[in-house]
């Protein structure tokens, strides 16, 4: 008996070729996915470099050797020199311009020729990984750059005693008895965005999960219309007044209403039990969030006109949806992968909803500045629902 | 002035009776690929008419009422309701259309049902409510209308169904098996309240699996297979026209054979020899006496009236559900 019931089963299971790829093919590909995303960090090539500003506001012997030895660090990527404050410096960080920025400090009128050189390292806690790195990178190379001086100073001073008194001249004019003796540089971190908010974590996850989340309920809100087709629904409601278009914006329309009392349930939540601050970003949260679930709702009726019946669509809009959110950073932050996948995740529309989520509670940034966001996802959302047409066309006539 | 190749070419929407026709089908053809679904079909629905339309499965039925509500694009050949062509804007809202699925949602009520599909077909405000008090009505779930339709038992989801298909009141209602898988009292009911509908002179075609129906609720019948109409007429035509007035009497034999009795065919189906006869009291002692001729015992008689399966058989050469 029980082995006629494992005899039916197997050939039940044989006989279905979804269930068959979703027992045994999708797991494989997933796993080749983040194996892609996550393994590919260990290769040389591919190790995500960290994006840094360098300020030099006050050029030194030091600061310029400190500079050098940092460009020469294989796991920086100095993205702008041209930082001449530490106030532009740290716009480009607030903007997401670059993961943290290093910035040589002018030196202050009580601070005297010999000193400790003041470093400051702007991060940005969105990337926890950055700044750390950062701070110690840093530190070796103004270390370095000290030693080196210290280093030069010796022999410049023991073949000055051996050779004449001019270089020893001009060189005691700026040089204290104390530089034979380099002092450690004072190195200071600064969080210049998360460090006064109350839940800077919450913040930068609530965005990533909500826009998961709404791709899953469009896409299972969306098989009502292969629901339609396989019970000829569709055959009756198209041969009433009903339009195709019509059909298609309707369910856009509910979709994209849904999506958006989603999104504003869990940030609301979020704002009670988490304190994400949602009452000073409504302006950005509500321009985010109408384009999200419009974006996220065409891409919904896209993979259900595509697809030739729900069973399908349901595996699709699994395998789709997970990748795009591994991809896009709704499951880990973007900023731990490869740049290859990092740049690969741009073409999900997760990670660019993310970023304008981030953009608005993380950054603090104002509407104008979520402009790419909101136009890159206006503009998916627009050619999804086109594809999404396109594709039911076989559904008008037969 | 119009050529006499135009003039060959207008459709004539005009009835047997001489009336516009409701419906006309004007020698269609659809080919899916290599299946040939529609082979140049042709026939006409008079106002007020029950037209039933029958076929072997696969004959190209449900082509054909797909094609008549414009659902598919026929490669040749046209259809028109009431003259027009069914591509016109707007003249498809005298159609009215009932799947052979249960086309309703059934995570809704009976009554919210009826209001979507109202709605869309054009119903608003004080005609929706009635038309929709209406259906409930004549559906006979009035009690039960605010009830999801999930819980309905397979009868009164159908009635839901047809329902829903004619509550904009269309002047032509295409049904493709309203009562598979119904109960005979439910099937009783949907008719009763199909005729209702007839005398209301809306024109009915339907399909149908069950011939005693058809014969018996139908004004005419049309009989399809391989994508074309072989026969076309009332039931008393169409026996005529076919096997004529014979009887058809089947003997149920016992014994030994040495032979087949003369002049008999074996039905395996029935399990029966059977022939027909003009005259059952001059021909029927003949016929035994050849069946005892042969060795054969006579178990069982039965002499039957031509009737509609008759004709099918003899037209398509298949039973119904073949």
């Amino acid at each position: 008996m029980i082995w006629t019931v494992i005899q039916t089963s197997w050939r039940r299971l044989r006989n279905n070729r979804s269930e068959l790829l979703l027992t045994f093919i999708v797991p494989m590909v997933f796993f080749s996915i983040f194996a892609l995303i996550f393994g590919s960090r260990d290769s040389s090539g591919t190790t995500p470099k960290i994006k840094v500003a360098i300020c030099n506001e006050w050029p030194t012997e030091l600061s310029d050797r400190a500079v050098a030895l940092l460009q020469e660090q294989k796991s920086l990527r100095i993205t702008d020199r041209s930082s001449r404050t530490r106030a532009s410096a740290e716009d480009l960080v607030r903007r997401g311009m670059v993961s943290a920025a290093v910035v040589f400090n002018k030196p202050t009128p009580d601070r005297v020729n010999g000193q400790a050189v003041q470093v400051e390292v702007l991060s940005d806690s969105f990337d926890q990984v950055a700044s750390q790195v950062l701070t110690a990178v840093v530190q070796k190379a103004v270390m370095t750059a000290n030693a080196e001086i210290a280093k030069s100073a010796r022999t410049s001073s023991t073949t000055a005693d051996g050779m004449g008194g001019v270089e020893l001249a001009s060189y005691s004019n700026v040089a204290s008895p104390t530089m034979h003796m380099p002092q450690p540089p004072n190195i200071s971190a600064v969080d210049i965005i998360g460090g006064k908010k109350t839940n800077p974590v919450i913040a930068m996850y609530a965005a990533g999960i909500a826009v998961m989340f709404l791709l899953f309920s469009a896409t299972t809100a969306s098989g009502s219309l292969l629901e339609e087709r396989e019970n000829s629904t569709l055959d009756r409601l198209l041969c009433s007044r009903l339009t195709m278009d019509q059909l298609l914006l309707g369910k856009w329309a509910f979709l994209t209403m849904i999506g958006c009392v989603q999104m504003t349930l869990m940030f609301v939540w979020g704002a009670i039990v988490f304190g994400i601050d949602l009452q000073h970003h409504v302006e950005g949260f509500i321009a985010m969030t109408i384009v999200t679930a419009g974006a996220a709702s065409s891409f919904a009726l896209m993979l259900a006109a595509l697809c030739k019946s729900r069973m399908q669509l349901g595996w699709v809009s699994t395998i789709v949806i997970l990748t795009m959110s591994a991809l896009g950073g709704s499951m880990v932050p973007r900023y731990l992968m490869s740049e290859t996948m990092q740049n690969a995740g741009l073409w999900t529309f997760n990670a660019w909803a993310l970023d304008g989520y981030n953009k608005i509670f993380w950054r603090e940034l104002p509407l104008r500045d979520i402009g790419m966001e909101l136009a890159v996802l206006a503009t998916s959302g627009l050619i999804f629902i086109v594809a999404a047409r396109v594709f039911a066309i076989r559904w008008e006539r037969t | 002035m119009p050529g006499l190749n135009s003039l060959l070419a207008l459709p004539k929407a005009v009835s047997r009776s001489g009336s516009v026709s409701a419906l006309e089908v004007v020698n269609l053809w659809k080919k899916y690929g290599n299946n040939q679904a529609l082979g140049g079909a042709s026939f006409s629905v008079a106002p007020g008419e029950r037209l039933a339309l029958l076929g072997p499965n696969g004959a190209g039925k449900t082509t054909l009422i797909r094609a008549m509500c414009g659902r598919v694009r026929a490669d040749e050949g046209q259809v028109l309701l009431f003259g027009q062509s069914i591509r016109k804007p707007d003249v498809l809202q005298q159609l009215g259309v009932i799947p052979q699925d249960l086309a309703i949602y059934t995570d809704l009520t009976a009554k919210e049902n009826l209001q979507c599909f109202g709605r869309l077909h054009g119903l608003r405000s004080r005609q929706l409510r009635e038309r929709v008090a209406w259906a409930l009505k004549w559906i006979g779930l009035e009690d039960r209308a605010n009830e999801l339709t999930s819980q309905f038992s397979g009868g009164m989801k159908r009635r839901v169904n047809i329902a829903c298909g004619v509550l904009h009141h269309p002047k032509v209602l295409l049904l493709d098996e309203p009562t598979v898988g119904v109960d005979p009292q439910s099937r009783q009911r949907i008719f009763d309240m199909l005729d209702e509908l007839s005398q209301l002179g809306t024109s009915i075609v339907l399909t149908t699996h069950h011939l005693d129906e058809a014969e018996t609720r139908s004004d005419r019948i049309v009989i399809v297979d391989h994508g074309r109409v072989v026969a076309d007429g009332p039931i008393e035509e169409l026996i005529a026209n076919t096997i004529g007035v014979r009887r058809e009497v089947a003997i149920e034999v016992g014994g030994m054979l040495v032979a087949a009795p003369p002049g008999m065919e074996w039905s395996s189906a029935r399990n029966r020899f059977v022939c027909f006869v003009d005259n059952v009291v001059d021909e029927l002692p003949v016929i035994l006496e050849r069946i005892q001729r042969v060795g054969g015992a006579i178990l069982d008689l039965e002499v039957h009236q031509p009737n509609l399966h008759h004709v099918f058989l003899h037209l398509t050469g298949k039973e119904l559900r073949e």
